[in-house]
């Protein structure tokens, strides 16, 4: 047995979920709140063949525009992040390289459907964004994305009242089809709930990254 | 809290069995019981089967294994344990049409799957039932059958 004293790298999260259900906003909400807990972050993200929402981000001035990379997923936006995520982990990695302090990473997967889910080998968390826009019967539907995923956040919950939804049959049916594992309400147009997503996070992702060599035979 | 960024190395090698088996006369080897389906995770939180909190940050390059050796001090010692791995074992009616499209339906929905003396075992990563309802058509035709776990 080999033993590594590589440098663990910064941690992954995922943001999955459909077109158009607020990844990218509530990437942009959640970029000051991780920043504020003095926490060094950079994002991916993937779109199918333009650049579109990093170079979104690199124009909100959240964040240096250089800690945003762009992967174009093609035709099929979950293979990039569940059969072969090479070009995210390649991506993940060259972050890694040119920020050494750096602790998080997100990535956002391009807009895709209720079967998209996040391979284990490209984050180490990830969390699935629906939206009130799209139905209430949604979680009903149990795809993937909304049984696997570590975390549901149900997004526009602002929209409830316009489009019919009942919010509180929408959350109890998420909660019961994820066997109770967390799910969380947003309004990412105000920036309401998404505390909880970062909490969430915190709560299952040790930040930090020290060498394989100094720490694991010690505690604290 | 206990922060384990590398696997020492399997629990029955030579050198680590001695240190673990000396660990326990001390205080105790810990457990960290893990399901199958989380195995890959390199990062993440959990709580040994006595009681301690460890934050798990491992090298892209590792990943968690039944016998792991997460910790190894002069008086603790943390093994990795994989809980079992339940299996849902499927029957197709003929090896021709229904099996092929038993195969193909379990592809067709990322099933983990093994293959056993013409059954189709498939891991079950949630409820049973999630997985037996998504056979409905075939069962009803009378193509395939749950023949055990
Ligand atoms: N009312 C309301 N609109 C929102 C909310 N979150 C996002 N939006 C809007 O929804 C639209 C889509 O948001 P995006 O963040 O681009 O969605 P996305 O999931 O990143 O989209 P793709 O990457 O193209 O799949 C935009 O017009 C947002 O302003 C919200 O909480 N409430
Ligand atoms: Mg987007």
């Amino acid at each position: 047995m080999t033993v590594s004293t590589e440098v663990v790298g910064a941690a992954r999260v995922g943001v999955g979920g459909p077109v158009g259900s607020g990844k990218t906003a509530l990437v942009e909400r959640l970029i000051p709140l991780l920043r504020g807990e003095g926490i060094d972050l950079a994002v991916i993200t993937n779109d199918l063949v333009t650049k579109e929402d990093a170079e979104r981000l690199r124009r909100s001035r959240l964040i240096d525009p250089e800690r945003v990379l762009a992967v174009e997923a093609g035709a099929c936006p979950h293979t990039v992040i569940r059969e072969d995520p090479t070009l995210n982990i390649e991506a993940a990695e060259r972050l890694d390289a040119q920020f050494p302090g750096l602790e998080l990473i997100l990535i956002e997967s391009g807009g895709d459907n209720l079967a998209s889910t996040f391979s284990l080998d490209l984050v180490d968390y990830w969390m699935f964004v629906i939206d009130v826009a799209g139905g209430d019967d949604i979680p009903r539907k149990r795809g993937p994305g909304i049984i696997q995923s570590d975390l549901l956040v149900i997004n526009k919950v602002d929209l409830a009242p316009h489009v019919g939804v009942d919010l509180d049959r929408m959350v109890a049916e998420a909660r019961e089809v994820r066997g109770g594992r967390p799910v969380v309400l947003t309004n990412c147009r105000t920036g309401d709930g998404v505390d909880g997503v970062v909490r969430a996070i915190r709560d299952a992702v040790p930040l930090g990254r020290q060498t394989g060599k100094s720490a694991g035979s010690g505690s604290r | 809290m206990i922060e384990i960024t590398r696997i020492l190395g399997h629990c029955d090698d030579p050198d680590l069995s001695a240190r673990i088996h000396h660990a326990g006369h001390h205080g105790g080897i810990e457990y960290l019981h893990i399901p199958p389906a989380e195995a890959a995770r390199r990062r993440f939180r959990a709580v040994t089967d006595m009681g301690s909190e460890c934050a798990v940050m491992l090298p892209r390059d590792q990943g968690i294994f039944d016998g792991a050796v997460l910790l190894l001090e002069h008086d603790r010692a943390v093994v990795a344990r994989l809980t079992e791995q339940h299996w849902l074992r499927l029957r197709p009616s003929d090896v021709e049409g229904a099996a092929l499209e038993l195969g193909y339906h379990a592809g067709n929905l990322h099933w983990r799957v093994r293959f056993d003396h013409g059954d189709l075992l498939v891991a079950l990563d949630g409820p049973r039932e999630t997985y037996v309802a998504r056979l409905a058509d075939l069962m009803d035709e009378g193509k395939v059958e749950v023949v055990g776990e």
